[in-house]
């Protein structure tokens, strides 16, 4: 049993499930004619979650296929959405975040919270805000992470970067990498200015964040997209980044590379991706079966064990499966019951959700983000 | 005055060929064309007008809707990141045209008038080579190469030299551009200089020209045009370059193709972006006509 989830963890291991991972986008490119296609199931979603050792028993189970359509970002799964006819998609992953813009465009299904495993959550997961609207469930999470600051444990000990002070030090000077995005770097840096939670600010509060963002361009060491931040981090061109997880620098100290990641005394940031049905599938039945089998104990703890992207998740039946096949993993991932693990943070109050600007737009928060770039 | 005698009938062996004659002759080379014009039209010129007709249309709720509104070409010339960007790009792509230029010459020259025929193509197949192949994939093992614990400063420890900051900045941009811009500029020169008459050289030589005046006073003025054509080009790959400013300084500061990216990424703004890629085709178009002025321009000399 065990060893049918565990993965080969060598960097040999590493590279060759992104080599495949890679490869499998190239083939398994999803096209609008699949929408008809009565065994196919259309998955708009970000990369590598069509991964056979995510889907494949499910395709087995169920005789059919999954056709993802990628997406990098938010902004852009909108983008793909608007410009697709309805019932091009049947299942739908999104960040948290943005399910209320997917809600408001009509573009969900509401679910019956009755057809998921939601009682196998933690309590504080069972009614997840993001997810429900005007007491209609929208979205099923599949799984969700932390984001704080990430360091190089050569260069930091980790009483150095309890704080996100750490980043206006003499030390971090033009070492300081950013995750280009607007919405988790800004985050962080709003968590670092006493905001919480950090998105629901006054506008006052925002030119407050503003200044505290721009006084850090002197630090700054670049912008990075997410395949440049794992190599920023490893080639020393980044020794603090601010914004990202455990997701990224958990695959690469298990590859011998000195990194880590602290949630800040000011706080973390939680990241949560949710599967929705999409309006207008014809699939309806496959799609709910899909985010069940997401839900399961078995479709959880392969969430959480994908060779390059290690996620903590919702269910704590999958919680006890992860315990019970593969213990070094809980361990690892900090997925263990009854000992200290991620839900500590989250109990503790210390983690805020990320959300859309609450009271400016998101052009503003992205023109700042623009602008603090080009200084 | 006695009737023109008509002309003796041409045999058939000579004539060409009458499926090619039959129609006007001026129309074959047109109808030839007529395909080439009707695919540029459709896939360069259509998109073209396409790409600036939405440069007045609105995004509401991510969504594109058509409008007529100024508001994208005023919030995007006016705004401090776009001058600064465009500021930098220019500033770049003007720095890796005289780095390209200053290495390509002697390179070419070397290649065109000093290695045997044999050896030259050899240097010329060497040259094609990187043309082709993958340019995000060098970009990456410059990212190996020039790492803080990378190759470059690996053999630096080696001699005793500290580590140094290498990748992250104008030095590594240069790096990155000079890989992409460096082999097409090398290649265009050889061309013009293989193709330079010798007997030119030669005739200069037996005057009693030095090799600098040789350089200086006829292969220089022989492939001016050359010159003109490899800055060009090369300023206009590192003025449109996207993979080496975002991953050899991490987009520090932004070139206007990121700036482009970045407008598209800020929710999913289309006519902003398509406003900052019109300008980026105006100003290319700009430098391309300046080329073309420059290379065309008869340059006065005076006589000896």
């Amino acid at each position: 049993m065990q060893k049918r989830f565990l993965p080969d963890l060598s960097r040999r291991g590493f590279l060759r499930a992104g080599a495949g991972v890679a490869a499998l986008a190239a083939s398994s490119r999803w096209s609008p004619a699949d929408a008809d296609e009565p065994n196919v199931l259309n998955y708009l979603s970000w990369p590598g979650n069509a991964d056979p050792y995510l889907v494949g028993e499910f395709e087995k189970q169920n005789n059919c296929k999954i056709r993802i359509k990628e997406y990098v970002g938010g902004d852009q799964m909108l983008a793909v959405i608007n410009q697709s006819p309805p019932g091009s998609f049947d299942v739908v992953l999104a960040d948290a975040e943005y399910m209320h813009l997917l809600r408001a465009a009509d573009y969900l299904e509401e679910l019956d919270p009755a057809d998921y495993p939601l009682k196998d959550f933690w309590p504080e997961f069972q009614k997840f805000p993001l997810h429900w609207f005007d007491g209609k469930l929208y979205g099923v999470m599949s799984d969700f992470g932390y984001l704080g600051l990430s360091y190089n444990t050569e260069v930091y000990k980790p009483d150095e970067v309890g704080s996100y002070e750490a980043m206006w030090k003499p030390k971090a000077k033009g070492k300081v990498g950013f995750f280009d995005w607007y919405l988790p770097s800004m985050g962080t840096v709003s968590l670092a200015a006493g905001n919480h939670p950090p998105f629901d600010l006054s506008d006052a509060a925002f030119a407050a964040v503003k200044k505290k963002l721009f006084s850090l361009k002197s630090q700054a060491s670049g912008f990075y997209t997410i395949a440049d931040i794992f190599s920023s981090l490893t080639n020393g061109q980044a020794h603090l980044v601010p914004g990202i997880g455990e997701w990224i620098t958990l695959g690469l100290r298990m590859s011998g590379k000195p990194l880590d990641t602290i949630i800040p005394a000011e706080g973390g940031l939680q990241w949560t991706e949710s599967l929705s049905i999409a309006k207008g599938t014809k699939k309806r039945d496959l799609a709910r079966k899909f985010i069940q089998y997401t839900a399961s104990p078995d479709g959880q703890v392969r969430q959480a064990t994908k060779v390059d992207n290690k996620k903590s998740i919702p269910s704590m039946a999958g919680w006890k499966l992860l315990n019970d096949t593969m213990p070094k993993e809980a361990q690892i991932l900090r997925l263990e019951l009854g000992k200290p693990n991620v839900m500590d943070e989250y109990k503790k109050g210390r983690i805020a959700f990320r959300e859309l600007p609450k009271k400016q737009k998101i052009e503003d928060w992205n023109d700042v983000w623009s602008e603090f770039k080009s200084l | 005055m006695p009737p023109a005698s008509p002309k003796p009938p041409i045999p058939d062996a000579f004539r060409p060929s009458a499926s090619i004659y039959s129609g006007s002759p001026a129309a074959v080379p047109v109808a030839l064309g007529l395909p080439v014009m009707a695919w540029q039209a459709v896939f360069f010129l259509a998109p073209l007008v396409f790409l600036v007709v939405i440069t007045f249309w609105q995004v509401r709720s991510f969504r594109l809707e058509p409008a007529f509104v100024l508001d994208n070409w005023t919030r995007i010339l006016w705004s401090t990141p776009f001058h600064r960007a465009l500021g930098h790009t220019l500033q770049v792509a003007a720095t890796t045209t005289v780095l390209a230029l200053l290495l390509a010459l002697p390179l070419a020259y070397t290649i065109a008038f000093r290695l045997s025929a044999r050896v030259r193509d050899l240097a010329v197949s060497l040259l094609v080579v990187p043309v082709f192949s993958s340019y995000m994939l060098r970009i990456y093992a410059w990212q190996v190469v020039l790492g803080a614990d990378g190759i470059a400063n690996a053999v630096l420890g080696a001699i005793g030299i500290p580590k140094l900051q290498l990748l992250g900045g104008a030095f590594s941009l240069q790096v990155g551009l000079l890989t992409l811009t460096l082999p097409v500029a090398v290649l265009i020169l050889v061309f013009a200089m293989v193709g330079v008459d010798r007997t030119l050289i030669e005739a200069a030589e037996n005057l009693g020209c030095r090799r600098a005046q040789v350089i200086a006073r006829v292969l220089i003025p022989s492939i001016r045009p050359a010159i003109v054509l490899a800055g060009t080009t090369t300023f206009l790959l590192a003025f449109g370059d996207y993979i080496g400013p975002l991953f050899m300084t991490g987009s520090k500061p932004p070139t206007l193709s990121i700036l482009l990216v970045d407008t598209v990424k800020s929710g999913s703004q289309w006519p902003r972006a398509s406003v900052v890629g019109v300008s980026m085709l105006v100003i290319l178009v700009l430098v391309f006509a300046l080329g073309r002025l420059a290379g065309s321009v008869r340059i006065r000399r005076r006589s000896p």
